[in-house]
Formats: C-alpha cells, sequence, structure tokens
C-alpha cells in the first residue's frame, strides 16, 4: 500500500479565504445594469434608424426626440403633471378599494365567491371600452380618466392582495390562535405584513398600468390636457417629434415611478428574500 | 393538568378516523412530560386537544381548573411548534415579544419582562443577535429564538410539538440541553412530543409512549435520574435501562 501525498491544508493549516466582492460592488452593479440595458436599447434604435435610413416620419431617432425634449420642457412637464396626477389618484384609488376587498374577502368564503365574478367579469373586459362610459358620466373633469386608470389597477391589486393574505403560514397562524389572538391582531401582525411582497409585486406592475389608463382615459375622453391628448394630437396633425416625445416622457415617468416604488420596496421588504442579492443573505451561521 | 378518558375522531369522507381513544395522564404542575409513538398515533394531536386548537368528542381535559378553550383564551398554554414559524419582518428582539402582545388582557399570568427575556436569550446565546432579522439566522438559531418565545410569554403549561426534528444531530442534542436549563429556570410544566428515544429520556420525569389506531397510551415510563440533568447522564446505567425499557415499548406498538 502506498502512502498518499497529502496536500498542506491536511495538516489543519489555516488557509486564507477566498477574496469577496463587497457588497457596495455589486449593490452598484445592481443599479448600473438597467442603465446600460437601457443605453444598449437606444443604442440599437439610434444605429438601426440611421443606418437603414429610416423615414423620420416611421421612426424618429432617440437622439432627435431628445432635442425636441430639451427644447419644449415646459410643455411637457405640464402635460406630464396632469396625466401624472390623474394616473396617481387612479393608482391610490385602486388600491383603497382593493386592500379593503381583499381583506373581506379573505376573512369571509361567502364574499370570496360573491366577488370573484366580478372580479372575471372586469378581468375579461377590455377596460379601454369603460372610458366613453365614464365620460358620458362624469363629463370633461379627471374623474373619467381616474377611474380608467383605477380600473387598470384593480383586478391585480386585489388577486395579489387576496392571495398574500391568504397565503399565510399555518404554523404562525396556530401559533397566534394558540393564545387567542383576535381576527384583528391575526390581520396587524401575520395577514397584513405577510401580503406585503404580493401587494408590491402588484404595485410594480400597477405603476404601468396606471399610466396606461390615464392615457386611454385621455385619448378616448375629450381632453385637452395630458400626454394622452399631446400623444393623440402628434399622430392626428403629424408632429411626429410631440407624438415621441409624449411616448418617452410617459415611459420616463413609468420608469421613476417603478424606481421610487423599488426603493420602498427595498426598504419595506428588507425581510424578504426577494430582496436578497445573489448569493443569499449576510447569515450568521 | 387532567386529561381524562379523551377520544378524538377526524371526519375523513363517509367515515370517521379514530385519532384517540381513552387517553387519561395527570400531570403535575412543574413536570416535564414527553410523549413518544410512532407517526400517526396522535401525539400532536393530543397536543392541540389540551390546548384548544381542536375539539374533541369524548372525556374531559383540565388545565389548571379550567378547559382547553378558557386556558388558551386566558394564555394559560405556551405552545411550540415544529417549525420556527418566526415573522420574518420581526427582529429577534420583536418576535419573542410577539405572543405577549397579543389578547393582552385576556392574560392570567404576566409575561417575562424585557429584561428577563434577554436573560433568557442571553441563556440561549443569542444576546448579539437581538436585532437580527430570521433569515440571518441558522436553523438551529431560529429554533432557539422560538423556544425563548415560548417562555417569554410566561404561560405555566408549555405545549412543544416536536421542535427540535428539523435540525442536525449536533444541533438538537445542543437544543436538548438548552430547554433544559431554560426549564430548570421557569419550572412550568412541559409536554414535550418526539420520535427521538434520547431526546424523551433525558429531557423528562415520564415518558409516555404512544400506540396507534387508535392513538392510546401503552406504557409510561417514570424517569429515575436526577436533576439537574447534563450530558454526562448519557453514560449512566439508569439512562441506558430507561432507553432500553422506552425501546422495547416501542419496538411492541410498532410490531403490532
Amino acid at each position: 500500500m502506498t502512502a498518499q501525498t497529502l496536500g498542506p491544508n491536511a495538516a489543519g493549516v489555516a488557509r486564507e479565504p477566498p477574496p469577496e466582492r463587497p457588497q457596495r460592488a455589486r449593490r452598484s452593479a445592481m443599479v448600473v445594469a438597467p442603465i446600460v440595458g437601457l443605453a444598449v436599447v437606444f443604442a440599437i434604435w439610434e444605429f438601426y434608424v440611421r443606418v437603414f435610413d429610416i423615414s423620420r416620419l416611421t421612426l424618429p431617432t432617440p437622439s432627435s426626440i431628445l432635442v425636441h425634449l430639451v427644447d419644449e420642457p415646459g410643455f411637457y412637464w405640464r402635460h406630464a403633471q396632469v396625466t401624472l396626477r390623474e394616473a396617481a389618484m387612479g393608482y391610490g384609488l385602486a388600491l383603497g378599494a382593493a386592500l379593503l376587498v381583499a381583506t373581506f374577502m379573505a376573512h369571509s368564503r361567502f364574499v370570496e365567491r360573491a366577488s370573484m365574478p366580478v372580479i372575471v367579469l372586469l378581468q375579461s373586459t377590455p377596460v379601454a371600452v369603460l372610458a366613453p362610459v365614464f365620460l358620458i358620466w362624469f363629463g370633461f373633469s379627471s374623474w373619467p380618466k381616474v377611474l380608467v386608470a383605477a380600473v387598470f389597477c384593480y383586478i391585480p391589486f386585489t388577486i395579489n392582495e387576496f392571495t398574500g393574505l391568504r397565503s399565510v403560514d399555518p404554523n404562525a397562524y396556530e401559533l397566534l390562535r394558540s393564545v387567542s389572538a383576535g381576527k384583528v391582531e391575526i390581520f396587524a401582525k401575520l395577514r397584513f405584513p405577510q401580503s406585503l411582497p404580493y401587494l408590491f409585486s402588484a404595485g410594480r406592475l400597477c405603476v404601468g398600468l396606471s399610466l396606461v389608463g390615464a392615457v386611454i382615459g385621455e385619448m378616448f375622453g375629450g381632453s385637452t390636457e395630458g400626454l394622452g391628448n399631446t400623444a393623440r394630437v402628434g399622430q392626428t396633425r403629424l408632429l411626429i417629434d410631440q407624438l415621441w416625445g409624449s411616448i418617452l416622457v410617459l415611459a420616463l415617468i413609468g420608469v421613476i415611478g417603478n424606481l421610487l416604488l423599488a426603493a420602498v420596496e427595498t426598504r419595506v421588504l428588507r425581510w424578504h428574500s426577494s430582496q436578497d442579492l445573489p448569493g443569499g443573505p449576510t447569515a450568521a451561521r | 393538568m387532567s386529561i381524562q378518558g379523551v377520544a378524538k375522531w377526524f371526519p375523513t369522507g363517509r367515515s370517521h378516523l379514530h385519532a384517540l381513544d381513552g387517553i387519561d395522564i395527570e400531570i403535575q404542575a412543574g413536570e416535564f412530560v414527553s410523549l413518544i409513538g410512532p407517526s400517526g398515533c396522535g401525539k400532536s394531536t393530543l397536543l392541540r386537544v389540551v390546548g384548544g386548537l381542536l375539539p374533541y368528542e369524548l372525556g374531559t381535559v383540565t388545565v389548571d381548573g379550567n378547559s382547553p378553550a378558557q386556558a388558551r383564551d386566558t394564555k394559560q398554554i405556551g405552545f411550540a411548534p415544529q417549525t420556527p414559524s418566526l415573522l420574518g419582518w420581526r427582529t429577534v428582539r420583536r418576535n419573542v415579544t410577539l405572543l405577549a402582545e397579543v389578547n393582552r388582557r385576556g392574560a392570567l399570568h404576566p409575561p417575562l419582562s424585557e429584561a428577563e427575556t434577554l436573560e433568557l436569550l442571553e441563556t440561549v446565546g443569542l444576546g448579539d443577535f437581538l436585532d437580527r432579522l430570521p433569515k440571518e439566522l441558522s436553523g438551529g438559531m431560529q429554533q432557539r429564538v422560538s423556544l425563548v418565545r415560548c417562555f417569554a410569554l410566561g404561560a405555566p403549561v408549555l405545549l412543544m410539538d416536536e421542535p427540535f426534528s428539523a435540525l442536525d444531530e449536533i444541533t438538537r442534542n445542543e437544543m436538548r440541553y438548552l430547554l433544559l436549563d431554560l426549564w430548570e429556570r421557569t419550572g412550568h410544566t412541559v409536554i414535550f412530543v418526539t420520535h427521538s428515544i434520547p431526546e424523551a429520556v433525558i429531557l423528562s420525569d415520564r415518558v409516555l409512549v404512544m400506540a396507534t389506531k387508535p392513538g392510546r397510551i401503552v406504557h409510561s415510563e417514570t424517569i429515575q435520574l436526577p436533576r439537574p440533568r447534563s450530558a454526562e447522564m448519557e453514560d449512566d446505567d439508569r439512562y441506558l435501562s430507561h432507553m432500553r425499557s422506552v425501546r422495547r415499548a416501542l419496538g411492541k406498538v410498532s410490531a403490532r
């Protein structure tokens, strides 16, 4: 039998741990990545239009749209404020209504069964067709746009929050029942906090949906203000820069909204695995 | 605590599963009793019946003169589930006070003070982890938080449903003595469900062996080891003799 040669570590000599990538660097990479992604898309767009000599009416270059935006900041800021207000109000209204309905649904099978057909009906209806109806009901105020935005957001908020409130850890639930915790206490201490990842998930989706709702409301609602209106006017009068400028500002609002929500989410859900950087949490193990 | 002639059935489609039958147990205040038996023999069911979490069809259960439901309403019973079940958004410090925070008006016994709770956390080696979140703790550390949460309630009766079952053998062995330390400091009555014979013998004053179909108690082993218990006692002849005796009783149950 031949003796095996043992490596240096077999003698119990402690090896240096491999150099770990600092957490700050990893976080910076997470911020830089989306910027790089957007820059690549814009570069491909610019390159495509220039190289293939695409007509400005069909697709202007992103640089020309940016120049137009820089020339007319007041115009877009004024209309963006209108759309933003309508979208935010619709978002808030949908969130409030969804929290209320989902809470009742999560606590009562009867309410759940009674609500489901209404939710399926709303889900199956192309919400855009409601815009003229709301216009008839509420006139030329901002309410028709707010309501279209709210209807767009209501379903994802309700379904996600309901799922979150129902997806309660059965062991934690039993633990609270073992000391006769009341329904309100179980809601406040267990159900609602546990539902937050679901709520934030819907929240991110609804940032875009609320803008879509507000813009559709403006387009169908005979509006003279808002980015939906500026886009429609740009299309009908062939003001291509205005059309694309409105689209870009809307996209920018969506991105900023999502980033703001992501910042809040990172803070509120720091306990949740969805917020762990690749490689998992820093465990005290 | 008194359990007299308790029987329990679970509806299963058109018939019923006879889960518990003729359970008679008297438990003195401050006694540590373990329930051991094959899977499906009704250990956890019995624990939930005593804790007022499941209704029962026959017999009587009294906890310090109260029904299980009354004991639950007055927070006389602390419960440690199989998994730590910590709330992920609460720090260690806030997880251990969770049970004390709810149903405050019903509590017959005051929960441990903040200083006492912190002392228990120090005892189990979590003094430096008070502001950590559960995801930052290992499985063993999470289970220690769960144990302290159970004791911090200040309830005179504690029900523990295989709290160490998900842990590795080394951590599990360490947890036994941590639990003994906590129990000896507080003197609560404990009903402890386990599948481990060494765990049952080293922890308990009495080990009750249960058989299945229907769940019933077939053997009671009074453990003659002195207190406080230590790891050295695992070499004691009396410990080994109790181990053999419980194993034999379990063997008969499994052979049926």
